[in-house]
Protein backbone atom coordinates (compact mmCIF):
# COMPACT_ATOMS: atom_id res chain seq x y z
CA UNK A 1 0.00 0.00 0.00
CA UNK A 2 1.39 3.32 -0.98
CA UNK A 3 0.79 5.62 1.83
CA UNK A 4 0.78 9.57 0.92
CA UNK A 5 3.14 11.65 3.44
CA UNK A 6 0.25 12.89 5.18
CA UNK A 7 -1.31 9.55 5.77
CA UNK A 8 1.83 8.10 7.08
CA UNK A 9 2.04 10.83 9.40
CA UNK A 10 -1.59 10.63 10.67
CA UNK A 11 -0.54 7.21 11.13
CA UNK A 12 2.18 7.14 13.32
CA UNK A 13 2.11 8.36 16.64
CA UNK A 14 2.98 11.94 16.83
CA UNK A 15 5.00 13.35 18.97
CA UNK A 16 2.50 15.55 21.19
CA UNK A 17 0.18 11.85 21.56
CA UNK A 18 3.83 10.45 22.48
CA UNK A 19 4.51 13.08 25.24
CA UNK A 20 1.02 12.04 26.56
CA UNK A 21 1.78 8.54 26.81
CA UNK A 22 5.19 8.65 28.18
CA UNK A 23 3.28 11.14 31.30
CA UNK A 24 0.32 8.83 31.58
CA UNK A 25 2.33 5.59 31.83
CA UNK A 26 4.47 7.62 34.22
CA UNK A 27 7.62 7.46 32.19
CA UNK A 28 10.16 9.98 33.54
CA UNK A 29 13.32 8.95 31.39
CA UNK A 30 10.95 9.39 27.69
CA UNK A 31 12.49 10.99 25.38
CA UNK A 32 10.76 13.24 23.22
CA UNK A 33 11.39 13.12 19.54
CA UNK A 34 9.27 15.35 16.89
CA UNK A 35 9.61 14.80 13.50
CA UNK A 36 9.89 18.29 12.03
CA UNK A 37 7.21 19.32 9.59
CA UNK A 38 9.64 21.56 7.81
CA UNK A 39 13.30 20.87 6.22
CA UNK A 40 15.78 22.26 8.32
CA UNK A 41 16.86 25.75 6.92
CA UNK A 42 20.46 26.94 8.21
CA UNK A 43 20.65 30.51 7.81
CA UNK A 44 24.18 31.69 9.35
CA UNK A 45 23.23 35.42 8.38
CA UNK A 46 20.18 35.40 11.23
CA UNK A 47 21.45 39.08 12.54
CA UNK A 48 21.51 40.80 9.17
CA UNK A 49 18.89 42.39 7.46
CA UNK A 50 19.52 42.73 3.58
CA UNK A 51 17.98 46.39 3.55
CA UNK A 52 20.26 47.57 6.46
CA UNK A 53 23.22 45.87 4.59
CA UNK A 54 22.07 47.92 1.48
CA UNK A 55 21.37 51.24 3.55
CA UNK A 56 24.88 51.19 4.89
CA UNK A 57 26.63 51.18 1.58
CA UNK A 58 27.71 54.35 1.43
CA UNK A 59 28.94 54.01 5.00
CA UNK A 60 31.05 50.90 4.76
CA UNK A 61 32.81 52.16 1.52
CA UNK A 62 34.19 55.52 3.58
CA UNK A 63 34.87 53.13 6.22
CA UNK A 64 37.86 51.67 4.35
CA UNK A 65 38.97 54.61 2.71
CA UNK A 66 39.36 56.00 5.91
CA UNK A 67 40.85 53.56 7.59
CA UNK A 68 44.26 52.58 5.27
CA UNK A 69 45.60 49.55 6.46
CA UNK A 70 42.77 47.90 8.48
CA UNK A 71 41.05 47.50 5.08
CA UNK B 1 80.37 55.15 6.41
CA UNK B 2 81.06 58.94 5.91
CA UNK B 3 79.21 61.74 7.75
CA UNK B 4 77.27 63.00 4.93
CA UNK B 5 75.98 59.62 4.85
CA UNK B 6 75.35 59.21 8.20
CA UNK B 7 73.60 62.80 7.91
CA UNK B 8 71.64 61.66 4.78
CA UNK B 9 70.62 58.54 6.87
CA UNK B 10 69.27 59.99 9.52
CA UNK B 11 67.64 62.59 7.55
CA UNK B 12 65.76 59.89 5.74
CA UNK B 13 64.87 58.09 9.06
CA UNK B 14 63.46 60.88 10.30
CA UNK B 15 61.74 61.71 7.19
CA UNK B 16 60.18 58.13 7.79
CA UNK B 17 59.04 58.21 11.08
CA UNK B 18 57.35 61.45 10.66
CA UNK B 19 55.45 60.04 7.66
CA UNK B 20 54.53 56.83 10.06
CA UNK B 21 53.66 58.32 12.46
CA UNK B 22 51.15 60.20 10.99
CA UNK B 23 49.13 57.40 9.75
CA UNK B 24 45.70 56.97 11.14
CA UNK B 25 45.51 53.43 11.36
CA UNK B 26 49.18 53.18 13.09
CA UNK B 27 49.58 50.00 10.41
CA UNK B 28 52.51 49.79 8.71
CA UNK B 29 51.84 50.09 5.24
CA UNK B 30 49.00 48.57 3.96
CA UNK B 31 48.73 45.85 6.24
CA UNK B 32 45.70 44.19 5.25
CA UNK B 33 46.47 44.36 1.62
CA UNK B 34 50.20 42.73 2.54
CA UNK B 35 48.50 39.73 4.29
CA UNK B 36 46.32 39.00 1.51
CA UNK B 37 49.10 39.13 -1.30
CA UNK B 38 50.92 36.04 1.07
CA UNK B 39 48.30 33.73 0.03
CA UNK B 40 47.80 32.75 3.42
CA UNK B 41 45.25 35.03 4.22
CA UNK B 42 41.68 35.90 2.80
CA UNK B 43 38.42 37.71 3.05
CA UNK B 44 35.38 36.53 4.90
CA UNK B 45 32.19 37.28 4.19
CA UNK B 46 31.66 38.39 7.47
CA UNK B 47 34.51 41.17 6.96
CA UNK B 48 37.25 40.13 8.94
CA UNK B 49 40.31 38.32 7.82
CA UNK B 50 41.02 34.76 8.03
CA UNK B 51 43.78 32.47 7.44
CA UNK B 52 43.22 30.09 4.25
CA UNK B 53 45.12 26.67 5.54
CA UNK B 54 47.68 27.28 8.46
CA UNK B 55 50.31 30.30 8.72
CA UNK B 56 52.93 31.09 11.30
CA UNK B 57 52.28 32.69 14.23
CA UNK B 58 53.42 35.94 13.11
CA UNK B 59 50.59 36.36 10.11
CA UNK B 60 48.22 35.34 12.88
CA UNK B 61 48.82 37.66 15.04
CA UNK B 62 48.81 40.38 12.48
CA UNK B 63 45.53 38.93 10.97
CA UNK B 64 43.68 39.37 14.44
CA UNK B 65 45.60 42.69 15.42
CA UNK B 66 43.31 43.45 12.31
CA UNK B 67 40.07 42.35 13.28
CA UNK B 68 40.15 43.43 16.48
CA UNK B 69 40.99 46.60 15.06
CA UNK B 70 38.13 45.86 12.40
CA UNK B 71 35.88 45.06 14.97
CA UNK B 72 36.13 48.37 16.58
CA UNK B 73 35.42 50.44 13.47
CA UNK B 74 32.32 48.36 13.23
CA UNK B 75 31.24 48.67 16.29
CA UNK B 76 31.70 52.59 16.35
CA UNK B 77 29.47 52.68 13.00
CA UNK B 78 26.78 50.74 14.09
CA UNK B 79 26.28 52.63 17.11
CA UNK B 80 25.48 55.73 14.84
CA UNK B 81 23.87 54.47 12.66
CA UNK B 82 21.79 52.05 14.44
CA UNK B 83 22.73 49.11 13.42
CA UNK B 84 24.55 45.39 14.14
CA UNK B 85 27.99 45.14 14.75
CA UNK B 86 27.14 41.86 12.17
CA UNK B 87 25.16 43.77 10.04
CA UNK B 88 27.69 46.63 9.18
CA UNK B 89 30.41 44.26 9.03
CA UNK B 90 28.51 42.43 6.19
CA UNK B 91 27.73 45.75 4.85
CA UNK B 92 31.65 46.34 4.71
CA UNK B 93 32.70 42.42 3.35
CA UNK B 94 30.50 43.15 0.33
CA UNK B 95 32.30 46.74 -0.61
CA UNK B 96 35.71 44.42 0.68
CA UNK B 97 34.68 41.75 -1.89
CA UNK B 98 34.14 44.28 -4.88
CA UNK B 99 37.26 45.94 -4.37
CA UNK B 100 39.83 44.74 -2.45
CA UNK B 101 40.64 41.39 -2.88
CA UNK B 102 43.30 40.87 -5.37
CA UNK B 103 43.57 38.50 -8.47
CA UNK B 104 44.41 35.26 -7.07
CA UNK B 105 44.01 35.95 -3.23
CA UNK B 106 41.47 34.23 -1.19
CA UNK B 107 37.89 34.87 -0.22
CA UNK B 108 35.52 32.83 1.78
CA UNK B 109 31.44 33.26 1.16
CA UNK B 110 29.47 31.84 4.07
CA UNK B 111 29.43 28.36 2.79
CA UNK B 112 32.90 28.14 4.57
CA UNK B 113 34.81 27.53 1.28
CA UNK B 114 38.07 29.50 0.34
CA UNK B 115 38.53 30.23 -2.90
CA UNK B 116 40.49 32.11 -5.12
CA UNK B 117 39.28 35.75 -7.14
CA UNK B 118 39.93 34.16 -11.07
CA UNK B 119 42.04 36.69 -12.85
CA UNK B 120 40.32 39.66 -12.80
CA UNK B 121 36.94 38.20 -12.95
CA UNK B 122 34.88 40.09 -9.89
CA UNK B 123 34.48 38.45 -6.75
CA UNK B 124 30.98 36.75 -6.61
CA UNK B 125 28.81 38.92 -4.41
CA UNK B 126 27.79 37.30 -1.04
CA UNK B 127 24.13 36.91 -1.45
CA UNK B 128 23.53 39.51 1.74
CA UNK B 129 25.00 42.35 0.05
CA UNK B 130 21.68 42.89 -2.30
Amino acid sequence: MILSNKDERRLTIGGRTLAILCAAAGLSACVQVDTPDKPIEINLNINIRQEVVVRLQQDAQQLIQNNPGVF
Amino acid sequence: MTRKMKLFFAGAALGLATVAGTSAAYAFQDAAAELRATGQVGEQADGYLGVVNSAPANIRSQVESINIQRRAAYTRLAQSRNATIEEVAAATACELFAHRVGPGQYYRLPDGVWRQRNGNEPVPRPSHCG
